[in-house]
């Protein structure tokens, strides 16, 4: 990234304006991702609890299994992740194009509407109106509220890439771009098909289906890499390399992540399953060159700055569980070990080290360089050393045990390793527990004591009691 | 973008086209070459947002009509079939949920049953056995095709036919081949001018358990689940994962009272079941209470909600993969070893009688 100053501003740092118009934004948008990450690590605790020991809340409707699991689901890929990548993208366009933040008003208006809408989505689990479909569990009627909420924040990116300064787009901005507008694509799609035209019989489980691999291997994905093949290079100040293969990653992710995810034995008509095989080979060519262009940009490199040392290795390693998973994904996509695993415990925790390993890590690592900056000064560096190693070693311990456990005692069986997952989802709530403190603590530090935030303290506080 | 890359893509971008949107070739020709010329000879640089958003809808139009429009199209003509049940009779299946199943299906989606449970069966191979019957005239040939076949398909030789086939009974030629191989078999003892008689099977851990046939079963179901099974399902809770067993067949399998319990604690059918136990389901009675289904469960009287009968309700309705289907069919005897039909012969004797009296 090479910062020239611009006429206009020439007084100041550019990127202290463009964090200024960052700061109430994307921090509102963060906090609420950080408090819905305890939400999760919370429930999903109580969900595991709830296997070891069955008679345990028996009489409360509102504490089953089958309602706590999905809602945690919920919290995790709409409220953590979602809101953490919207963060993280707003902060990446506007650094990237260096220009200040379009209409952060959008921001915190789309992201309250989004936060009310998984509030909305979370409650309506637990009180059972959930809508019996996987990917899309919240009750139907919250979609169009989570709908415009995005939209109205991704209105707010559109028109930041419009004006960034440098007519080049780099492979993030393509990245992140692409996500924020395909996540309210598939998302309307969806909601249209189910609900308003109710699509009857597998057809519903079809239109899921789409939008799960939508989320997870486009939406998801695409936030990833933007972020990974921004802070990489930034952080190690080396150029990316290989722009062609970036270019090429992007619409092979995009064809081939678009399509399947039907499982080898489903009722559907037998073409489903097929195609799902065939684009998850072509996605894993797309993978590929993803990585052959990461890797070669951050060959040998450490990062420039020591205070980023810890962010550039967290996203390091989730680099590295990106490739690995995806090699295995690719593995288990054929019918034969892909039949094996079925029905196994091995699937959601797969899923779940995917989404939480590869995208949740590396928007983690991007929040640690990004705070500083917006806040004026930093997460307590034990807490952040402590947090991080709780939650990695807390996701591990949640996923490893239970897909090894899934593969070893087969489907209908509940192997030892959902004891190990427990402890591993402890470990987890420890580390967003400890997150959450230090964020909160840090903002109401600052506030407090520095003026860094001053211009910022009173709308600060509404929005702490909001999220 | 180097030129090889491109090219790569335009491969690509005409075999989707092709393969998966089903166009006319020469548009997908000409869609790989616009694709290769864009990315590799005039270097699209992806600068523009107009590129992007370009890129972004056309692959979401093929995204949608390539898994779901298509799925759609394709299973939206699905009506009722004729099937039967066990014992013969014939009805239209699939069956609409009756009384209280309906809001029993509720109760189940609201309390996430679908995350430990599935609700579709799987099988894992389909196998055909084939036995031959040969007359004294074409007895040679038959030996004859059927050593052909072994030698063709590098079989070991199996059951009586390895013997020597004797004549005019039937007799085991293959047992558990794929379609390739059954098809040869079929092929050649026809052509030699044998009866031929071939029996499908299903194998799968899921479907019903035989000793020798499916040795792993596990009962789940006679066959798999298919899109027909699950027409009034609203909407179908397939599941993906398996904490506990499959459900597609639960009520074939299961009584009202053993499902009652279930709820209320596994633990009472099962000692070491993980499932949650479902009390606010279950209103506390006193000891003396009288009643269907009142469940003592060692400390406290229980008897079950609205809620629970509909829950049961719903669950027995559930026998989805019982029915023989055109697409699905059962596990069936081969046809030479059934019992010949009782009204073949009264037939044929009244047809005699009126040759007889014809005459």
């Amino acid at each position: 990234m090479s910062s020239k100053p611009k006429e206009g501003e020439a007084k100041q740092d550019p990127r202290e304006a463009v964090d200024r118009s960052c700061r109430g934004p994307v921090l509102f948008l963060a906090f609420s991702a950080v408090a819905w990450l305890l939400v999760y690590s919370l429930f999903a605790l109580l969900a595991g609890v709830k296997v070891h020991a069955s008679g345990m809340m028996a009489d409360s409707a509102w504490l089953t299994y089958g309602r706590i699991h999905p809602a945690s689901q919920l919290a995790l890929q709409f409220g953590f992740l979602v809101q953490l990548g919207l963060a993280v993208s707003a902060w990446i366009l506007s650094h990237r194009g260096k220009t200040v933040l379009v209409d952060g008003g959008y921001l915190i208006f789309g992201g309250m509407l989004w936060n009310a809408g998984v509030t909305l989505g979370f409650l309506g689990i637990l009180a059972g109106n959930a809508s019996g479909l996987e990917g899309l569990q919240m009750p139907g009627k919250v979609l169009p509220l989570l709908f415009f909420g995005f939209a109205l924040v991704g209105l707010s990116l559109v028109q930041t890439n419009n004006r960034r300064t440098d007519e080049e787009m780099s492979p993030a901005q393509w990245f992140l771009f692409a996500a924020t507008l395909w996540l309210p694509w598939v998302l309307g799609g969806s909601y249209l098909l189910i609900h308003f035209f109710h699509a009857k019989g597998v057809v519903a489980n079809i239109v899921d289906w789409w939008f799960i691999q939508n989320f997870a291997k486009v939406y998801l994905t695409f936030v990833g890499l933007g972020t990974l093949f921004h802070f990489l290079s930034a952080l190690s100040g080396r150029q990316l390399v290989g722009r062609g293969y970036a270019q090429f990653a992007f619409w092979m992710l995009l064809l081939f992540g678009s399509v399947g995810g039907v499982s080898p034995g489903a009722p559907v008509p037998a073409w489903l399953p097929a195609l799902s095989t065939v684009t998850a080979v072509f996605y894993f060519f797309g993978v590929i060159a993803a990585w052959v262009s990461l890797k070669r940009t951050i060959n040998g490199a450490s990062a420039v700055n020591d205070a980023d040392s810890l962010a550039y290795n967290l996203m390091r390693l989730a680099a590295l569980l990106f490739i690995s998973i995806s090699v295995v994904n690719v593995i288990f996509a054929f019918p034969g070990p892909g039949s094996a695993a079925e029905f196994t415990t091995y699937g959601p925790a797969m899923e779940l080290l995917f989404n939480f390993g590869f995208v949740g890590l590396t928007l983690i690592a991007a929040l640690y360089h990004i705070f500083p900056r917006l806040v004026g000064m930093d997460f307590s560096p034990k807490m952040t050393r402590v947090q991080t190693a709780a939650i990695v070693l807390g996701l591990f311990g949640a996923t490893l045990p239970t897909a090894l456990g899934g593969l070893m005692s087969g489907d209908a069986v509940l192997g030892s390793g959902v004891y190990f997952a427990s402890l591993g989802d402890i470990f987890l709530l420890a580390g967003s527990l400890i997150l959450f403190l230090n964020f909160f603590g840090a903002i109401l530090f600052a506030v407090k004591s520095c003026d860094c935030l001053a211009s910022f303290c009173g709308t600060g506080k509404t929005k702490e009691a909001s999220a | 973008m180097t030129i090889g890359l491109s090219f790569l893509l335009g491969l690509l971008a005409s075999s989707v086209s092709y393969f998966m949107l089903g166009l006319w070739w020469p548009v997908a020709v000409v869609v790989g070459l616009f694709a290769w010329l864009a990315f590799g000879l005039l270097d699209v640089k992806m600068d523009s947002t107009f590129t992007l958003l370009g890129g972004l809808l056309l692959i979401f139009c093929v995204s949608l009509s390539a898994m779901v429009f298509r799925a759609s199209d394709q299973l939206s003509g699905l009506q009722y079939v004729d099937t039967q049940a066990v014992d013969g009779t014939e009805f239209r299946y699939p069956v609409p949920l009756l009384g209280n199943a309906r809001y029993g299906e509720a109760i189940y989606k609201a309390n996430g049953c679908a995350a430990c449970h599935t609700q579709q069966v799987t099988h894992e191979s389909v196998v055909l056995d084939v036995k031959a019957l040969a007359g004294e005239k074409n007895h040679a040939a038959v030996q004859e095709a059927i050593s052909r076949f072994y030698k063709v398909t590098g079989r070991e030789a199996s059951g009586g036919a390895a013997l020597g086939l004797p004549v005019g009974e039937w007799e085991t030629v293959v047992n558990g081949a794929n379609a390739a191989d059954a098809s040869k078999a079929r092929n050649f003892l026809s052509i030699a001018g044998a009866s031929v008689d071939v029996q499908v099977r299903f194998r799968g851990e899921d479907l019903t358990q035989h000793d020798l046939q499916n040795p792993r079963g596990r009962g789940w179901g006679k066959r798999r689940s298919v899109a027909q099974d699950y027409l009034f399902a609203e909407p179908p809770m397939l599941g993906s994962v398996r904490i506990g067993p499959d459900l597609a067949n639960v009520g074939a399998r299961l009584s009202r009272e053993v499902l009652m319990r279930i709820l209320l604690n596994p633990k009472i059918v099962r000692k070491y079941s993980k499932m949650p136990q479902h009390r606010f389901l279950f209103e506390k009675v006193g000891e003396d209470e009288k009643g269907q289904h009142i469940i003592h469960d060692g400390e406290n009287t229980f008897k079950p909600t609205k809620d629970a009968e509909a829950l049961v309700d719903y669950l027995l309705s559930l026998k989805s993969a019982n029915y023989p289907l055109p697409e699905a069919p059962i596990n069936q005897p081969y046809t030479s070893s059934m019992p010949k039909p009782v009204s073949a012969p009264a037939e044929a004797a009244d047809a005699a009688k009126a040759g007889n009296s014809g005459k």
